[in-house]
């Protein structure tokens, strides 16, 4: 039960949903599919006046731009996302990861500018304070940071568990931006600041539009993993995507893109991994020693009761394991 | 016996159309006009001296209709055991101090939520904090914070002791000694929760000087005896109504501070309250199960016959007594049943620690127990070059054994289920084979069996089961018992054994069931007696009935009734069938020629009739049971050695249930269990720190969703008949198969990868770190082999 009193706005456009949240300034708050933000509610970690609706849009379908990217609406419901045609014909690792999301329910309500706009998680923070953690940590505006107490004001080590924010920024997917301002286009992983107290780049009254992700080079593989404990309706313990791309000898790589997810205050890009990986032969023994240097080169945060320890072990085992089935697509050409 | 028409047979569920159809009403389905919503304060603090509570503002808020504390109680305390020893331990609401995060202290009833979530915030409290303790452990040291008082009997060095069991046959040190092989080992287990779906909900109504509740429970007839003490009302004045019940697993036993909260407000106020936690707070201050530590010394013989065995069970039992002090009795039970052990040797403590107070769930410690005790056995086997069939072959009980309670083991079919389990699952075929010879990849599988017995029908308030079948004068029957299905089925079971036994249909059976004012006083579904001791009362009214019917028919018919039969509300002359009379015309002559008796039949049953009320906990002195359940289980798992990631494959079930009255049911518990050990096997764990709990939800306390169930197969091992006119003994099959299953899984998962697991979850962590210990000792191993020896 949301024990809040608030009021409610549906846009009948984006532009104009921009503009009610730059009139409305702090007190509103934009609502997609409201998987995220309505938990929130519930525990009281957003208290917002004005909520601005944003069901009563359509969406468009994703579709084939001039220069062969795909754009695809912020607004897209997840499930419809995974079960889109184009989606899943040219980019079946953003329809994986989209699958990965929760249950049934849930995609049939998250959108996919919801999913990467998403707050950041931390188990001290996503209940309600009545009674437990009452004294409100750094990200709730307050004094201490309870896992980890010697944290001082600027950090707050809550992690950014979107499943498909690594897939996008392994495909070099950019992010369409409407603000008062107009449009801008950013690359998907700036949408993200790094810090756990304030997790996006957006401005307050900026708004995701679309996502525009490039069509995936000849020669190119990728691999995606997420890993869980019961293996669905779960957050990440850590997600993983991969794109590679070979050279035309067909066995050495000649692009990289590494992105991690779940394990960090935002998704992380593993730019030391991909070039080692840039113009060496994708052999297993390379890929053996490549996984476990990115791992710690991730430097995870303990998060949900995982240790830092076990998250390099994991990280290091699915992250050659889908950099080899990247490899593998890569030099079969099978999806 | 093929007699049976249908006692034996898998009817469907008589509760299932109502609930596939979201006809149920369940506790917060009950509507009543003006109803008031009810909200409970509770503690910020795992252990704080209350130094002041001001309701004041809270009272003043426009739409707050009462206020309580427990200053507006009687101030009677109620427990989940009320003994001479363990007499009630704990207020409704918290007085001068608080003992958990969650504990209640003050109740509001308002007009709505948010106005009762104000009002909430209104109240001011000011506490002193106290140095709090939440490991056992650190409990039982002298010195510990003091939470409360050591029971006063007991005798021992340490601090928080909330009771203890202790007993004793044999030697043990003498067992000890005359061993050939001795090892010693320790156990853990995490904190879990019994995840039922449907939240605690209460809807209370005081009018005209009567209590009406709606409740969410497992015991109707417990529900109205603790609520009546606590609000000093007579039992008549407290009625409780049925209501369908979306799961319990032991946890809605006892008396839940809400539901004292909802009747009181209701009586200050007039006006109905419904009070219904949330998922957060039902994870965060309610009552979970109970995580044992167990140490264990066994010493065998050489071809692995037990000789002696010595347990220590250190219960972490919560801020309140709780059933902690009935998990440490119970403990001992699951430690003597299945082997014969001629010494041995049982401690367990119950020891105060400063979280949520405990309650039983499925299996009320025999999972981790028989983890303990199942887990010692393999490694004893292997260390004896024993397979794991074998030994547990040796030393099972037979049937009719005495126990060292005075209990007898009756018709025990454990060597049977043991012998079953081995042939069906191919075990020794399969068993240690990915060890021997490793298959190429990471997934290496294995297999492990387990071994486990439980009673049922354990004499607790209210002790006895009383059923009432009256029949209609079309020959139809209303059936009237105080059992509460909670999804067991115990509706279809009760339909069954009264078709089987007035031979009318299944569908001529119209239950009337758990409301305390109309229907006779029952044991509840939690001490896994209902299909046994309801069971049987129902069998006896009945067949009480049917005796009536006959007589009647006989005189009638100038015939004696042992020339009569019935079948399908007809009663014929066994000889001549032609001579006969339908139901409706013996109940219109029984009206006409008695008075009026429209044949109302009467029947009641209680465990072991010549037993006092219950065991004694301390000392473990006195019978418990008529009826032992015995099983065996067998798990298959596989594991990635690269990962640590493990998960049931296959689970197959051999249990001695007595006599299975309906098989699709009895399937369908052992089903759920498998499901509820794989969950306590591989995820779901209450974490918490410093008292608070860091995963109230569904998403982060993660039970095992459709994705992670695996093949569960059963084999029945019938020991006892059902008959018609006859007591039947059937065996308990609610709760015991958690156990048998968990252990199987533990020794699976070192079947396959050569790691043993001392605590539970099996985490892809632990099973990782254990296989990195066992690389790095056969690494020292060969190195240690070719480096030179120094003189
Ligand atoms: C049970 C459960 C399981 C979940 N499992 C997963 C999971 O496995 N993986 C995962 O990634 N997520 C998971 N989620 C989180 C969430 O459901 C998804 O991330 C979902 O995609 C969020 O989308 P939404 O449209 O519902 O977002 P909303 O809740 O509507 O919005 C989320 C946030 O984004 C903002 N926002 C929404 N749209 C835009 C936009 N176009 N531009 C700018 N800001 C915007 C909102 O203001 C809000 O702050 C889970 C949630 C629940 C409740
Ligand atoms: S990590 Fe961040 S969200 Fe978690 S308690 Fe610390 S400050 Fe709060």
């Amino acid at each position: 039960m949301i024990l809040l009193d608030f009021g409610y706005e549906r846009a009948a456009t984006l532009q104009q949903a921009a503009a009610w949240l730059a009139r409305l300034g702090d007190g509103a708050h934009v609502l997609a599919g409201g998987t995220d933000l309505l938990p929130s509610l519930r525990a009281e970690l957003v208290s917002p006046g004005v909520l601005v609706g944003l069901s009563g849009i359509e969406p468009e379908p994703p579709r084939l731009t001039a220069d062969g990217s795909i754009r695809i609406d912020a607004l897209t419901r997840l499930s419809s996302l995974a079960h889109a045609g184009l989606v899943r014909e040219k980019l079946p690792m953003l329809a994986d990861s989209a699958l990965a999301v929760g249950s049934n329910q849930i995609r049939e309500m998250a959108t996919l500018g919801g999913n990467l706009c998403q707050e950041t998680r931390c188990l001290y923070l996503n209940q309600r304070h009545d009674y437990q953690f009452a004294a409100p940590c750094f990200k709730r505006g307050g004094d201490c940071c309870h896992p980890f107490p010697r944290n001082d004001r600027q950090t707050c080590w809550s992690v950014h568990m979107s499943d498909i924010a690594p897939a996008l920024i392994a495909l070099g997917a950019e992010l369409e931006i409407l603000g008062g301002a107009g449009m801008r286009r950013i690359g998907a992983a700036e949408l993200y600041t790094g810090s756990g107290l304030q997790p996006l780049s957006l401005g307050r009254a900026e708004l995701v539009r679309a996502v525009i992700v490039p069509p995936p080079p000849p020669r190119s593989g990728w691999g995606f993993h997420k890993s869980t404990v019961r293996g669905g309706l779960e957050f990440g313990m850590a997600v993983i995507a991969v794109s590679l791309q070979l050279a035309e000898d067909g066995a050495s790589c000649c692009g990289a893109r590494i992105a991690v997810g779940a394990v960090r205050e935002r998704p992380l890009r593993l730019e030391s991994a991909e070039r080692a990986l840039v113009g060496a032969r994708l052999d297993d023994e390379r890929l053996a020693r490549v996984a476990p240097d990115a791992a710690k080169a991730l430097n995870p945060l303990p998060h949900h009761g995982f240790t830092r320890r076990h998250l390099l072990d994991n990280v290091a085992v699915y992250l050659r394991r889908a950099l080899a089935q990247a490899a593998e697509r890569a030099r079969t050409g099978r999806a | 016996m093929s007699e049976l028409s249908y006692v034996g047979k898998s009817f469907r569920r008589k509760d299932g159309p109502d609930k596939v159809t979201g006809k149920a009403m369940y506790a917060q389905d009950v509507k009543l006009a003006n109803t008031l919503i009810g909200r409970i304060l509770r503690s910020p603090h795992p252990h704080a001296r209350i130094v002041r509570i001001d309701t004041a503002r809270a009272r003043a808020l426009p739409g707050v209709k009462a206020v309580i504390t427990v200053e507006d109680t009687k101030g009677i305390k109620h427990g989940f055991v009320e003994t001479p020893r363990y007499p009630p331990d704990q207020e409704v609401l918290a007085r001068g101090k608080v003992v958990h995060v969650g504990e209640e202290i003050a109740a509001v009833a308002a007009v709505d939520q948010l106005t009762a979530q104000r009002a909430l915030e209104l109240i001011e409290i000011e506490y002193q904090p106290l140095p709090a303790v939440f490991e056992p452990e650190e409990a039982m040291q002298p010195g510990a914070p003091e939470i409360h008082r050591s029971h006063p009997k007991y005798e021992g060095p340490h601090a928080n002791i909330g009771g203890n069991t202790e007993t004793a046959w044999g030697d043990v040190e003498k067992g000890f000694a005359e061993s050939d092989y001795v090892r010693e080992d320790r156990f853990e287990c995490q904190l879990r929760t019994h995840g039922y779906l449907e939240p605690q909900a209460t809807l209370a109504h005081w009018e005209n000087d009567k209590l009406n509740v709606w409740t969410s429970s497992m015991g109707s007839f417990v529900k109205r005896a603790k609520l009546a003490k606590t609000l000093d009302l007579p039992y008549s004045s407290v009625r409780i109504h049925k209501t369908y019940v979306g799961g319990t697993f032991g946890g809605k036993i006892d008396l839940y501070s809400h539901e004292y909260c909802a009747a009181r407000l209701s009586m200050i106020t007039g006006r109905p309250v419904q009070v219904v936690a949330s998922r957060e707070e039902i994870f965060s201050a309610y009552r979970h199960a109970q995580p044992l530590i167990l140490e264990i010394k066994t010493g065998v013989k050489k071809d692995g016959t037990l000789v002696a065995q010595r347990i220590r069970a250190i219960n972490n039992a919560g801020a309140y007594r709780g059933s902690g002090v009935v998990v440490i009795f119970l403990a001992w039970g699951f430690t003597m049943i299945p082997y014969r052990i001629p010494n041995l040797k049982y401690e367990g403590l119950s020891v105060y620690t400063n979280h949520t107070v405990r309650a039983p769930q499925r299996g009320h410690g025999a999972p981790k127990v028989r983890l303990a005790i199942e887990s010692q056995l393999d490694m004893i086997a292997e260390a004896l070059g024993i397979d794991p069939i074998a030994i547990r072959l040796r030393n099972a009980r037979g049937p009719g054994e005495r126990l060292p309670n005075g209990d007898d083991t009756h018709n025990c079919g454990l060597s049977d289920c043991i012998r079953l389990a081995a042939e069906r699952s191919g075990f020794l075929d399969k068993f240690g084979r990915d060890r021997k010879s490793p298959p190429s990849g990471t997934i290496r599988r294995g297999i492990g069996i387990g071994v486990s017995a439980y009673m049922g029908g354990t004499l607790i308030y209210p002790n006895g089961s009383g059923v009432i079948v009256k029949m209609n004068d079309d020959g139809s029957a209303v059936v009237l018992t105080g059992a509460i299905d909670i999804g067991q089925g115990s509706e279809t079971v009760i339909s069954q054994i009264v078709a089987e036994e007035l031979s009318i249909g299944m569908d001529d059976v119209r239950i009337i069931s758990s409301d305390t004012d109309t229907t006779p006083q029952d044991i509840g579904a939690w001490i896994s007696g209902m299909t046994y001791v309801t069971g049987n009362a129902a069998r006896q009214a009945a067949s009480n009935a049917r005796d009536k019917l006959l007589q009647v028919a006989a005189e009638k018919m100038g015939v004696t009734v042992d020339q009569l039969v019935l079948k399908d509300k007809i009663v014929c002359h066994r000889l001549d069938p032609e001579r006969r009379m339908t139901y409706r015309e013996v109940i219109a002559h029984s009206v006409a020629t008695r008075r009026g008796d429209t044949v109302i039949g009467e029947g009641y049953w209680r465990t072991m009739r010549d037993e006092a009320n219950h065991p004694s906990l301390a000392t473990t002195k006195g019978r418990w049971t008529e009826n032992y359940a015995f099983s065996t289980q067998v798990a298959e798992v596989e594991v990635d050695i690269e990962t640590g990631e493990a998960r049931l494959v296959k689970a197959l079930t051999v249990h001695d249930c007595g006599f299975p009255i309906n098989p699709a049911l009895v399937k369908g518990q052992i089903d759920g269990q498998i499901s509820m050990a794989l969950g306590h096997a591989f995820m779901e764990e209450v974490i918490t720190k410093d008292g608070y709990t860091l995963n109230p939800n569904w998403l982060d306390y993660r039970m095992p969703t459709i994705h992670n169930m695996a093949i569960s197969e059963d084999v029945d091992v019938i020991t006892e008949q059902y008959r018609v006119g006859q007591p039947y003994r059937s065996k308990e099959v609610g709760e015991g198969l958690v156990s048998g299953i968990l252990a199987a899984i533990a020794n699976a998962v070192y079947d396959a990868t050569g790691v043993r697991l001392h605590s539970t979850p099996f985490t892809a962590e632990k099973i990782l770190g254990g296989l990195k210990r066992l690389q790095y000792q056969a690494k020292t191993a060969r190195q240690a082999k070719t480096e030179p020896v120094r003189a």
